[in-house]
């Protein structure tokens, strides 16, 4: 049997499978979805960004209404982590891959998508972590310092605060290291793998 | 596009290009469940795609996209499988035809064994075969991939012949 016979056979093909739609419950659905969607993206933004502005605001006030001005640093780092998020997720919205794009150009958008995702989070320590880190311990050090002559035990308090800080801050890194090693590098690699095999070039990480 | 436009050309591409819709989530998955999930996010997939529709590109060229996009995601679990939805879709994939027409069992069997054979293809040339046993040009194939014409008549002369080959065997066995 050569291809043109096999050919023949496919286009004569019946639907092969019966199918039954309720266009109905479809339009329902496919609205419902839509609908998901953005109240989903609406509440990442809001969870990821107002988190950041609700401290930031919290700090100022707090801040200023205690007159300590190292709360202010920390309402700095807040903010700076929130108009980071805001200015990222605008730049990326831009660049998000369409359905109906030429598959070629879809698969270029996601793997830059995950591509950025990834510098993202093994940049984590200095956009999100160390500013945070700094600003928490210029809060603690900053008041306790002129009691540290007092004796261990105010020591020992800020040692065990910034101890908690520290691991905190370690735990967060790993988690999104490991997010990228286990979820978004073997992605990258297929997107990789998928747009070589466009291009006619063999896979980027594929062995000679 | 207004809300009545888009439900009405959405409603329309369901009856004209059903079948091409079929093909390729028959193409991309092969359990039952696994294709009623796929054929659910290509629906949902081309919904969303409508008001981007100017009808600048041809329809089947923009649905075949849609498809293989959607397919691709899904394949590498970007989508999550949707729980708690509503099935508005029911598979049962079986020969429509009757016990004594031979022929046609034997045209049902290939036809399954071909898309046994697609699903075991890359993507990119899963979707080519699918295209090219539609019977689509080397422009259009170019036009939903976006890969020169030259590299698809390269892609497929390899393809063609792999195919030929896998259901050789079987076509001698029916």
């Amino acid at each position: 049997m050569n291809f043109e016979e096999l050919q023949k056979t496919w286009q004569a093909q019946p639907a092969g499978a019966r199918v039954t739609i309720a266009s109905e419950m479809l339009l329902r659905e496919v609205r419902r979805n839509a609908r998901n969607f953005k109240i989903t993206i609406f509440w990442r933004d809001v969870r990821e960004v107002g988190i950041a502005a609700v401290l930031t605001i919290f700090f100022a006030w707090h801040g200023w209404h205690h007159r300590q001005w190292t709360e202010g640093v920390l309402a700095l780092a807040c903010s700076g982590i929130a108009a980071f998020m805001l200015v990222d997720r605008g730049r990326q919205r831009r660049r998000r891959p369409v359905a109906n794009e030429p598959l070629k150009a879809c698969v270029v958008n996601s793997l830059q998508e995950v591509t950025h995702q990834i510098q993202l989070l093994r940049t984590v320590l200095w956009w999100y972590l160390l500013p945070i880190d700094l600003a928490v311990a210029i809060d603690v050090l900053v008041p306790l310092a002129p009691a540290w002559h007092n004796g261990w035990d105010v020591l020992i308090d800020t040692g065990f605060v910034l101890g908690i800080c520290a691991l905190t801050s370690w735990f967060l890194y790993w988690i999104n290291q490991y997010a990228v090693r286990k979820e978004l590098e073997p992605r990258r690699r297929e997107l990789a793998a998928l747009l070589a095999g466009l291009e006619g070039n063999p896979p980027p990480d594929a062995k000679p | 596009m207004t809300a009545h436009e888009q439900e009405s050309i959405f409603r329309r591409w369901l009856d004209e290009h059903l079948g091409l819709m079929l093909k390729v989530v028959r193409g991309c998955a092969a359990s039952p469940p696994d294709q009623e999930d796929l054929f659910q996010e290509v629906c949902l997939a081309l919904w969303s795609s409508l008001p981007a529709f100017r009808g600048e590109a041809r329809e089947t060229t923009w649905i075949y996209r849609v498809a293989f996009n959607t397919a691709l995601a899904w394949q590498r679990g970007e989508r999550r499988r949707r729980v708690g939805h509503e099935t508005f879709l029911k598979f049962e994939v079986s020969p429509r035809v009757q016990p004594s027409h031979a022929d046609a069992l034997v045209e049902w069997e290939i036809v399954e064994h071909l898309y046994a054979a697609i699903r075991q293809l890359p993507p990119v040339d899963a979707s080519l075969a699918l295209m090219h046993l539609d019977g689509l040009s080397y422009q259009e194939m170019a036009e939903v991939l976006g890969i020169s014409e030259n590299y698809i008549g390269v892609k497929l002369n390899r393809l063609r012949k792999q195919l030929a080959e896998q259901l050789q065997g079987v076509a001698h066995e029916l």
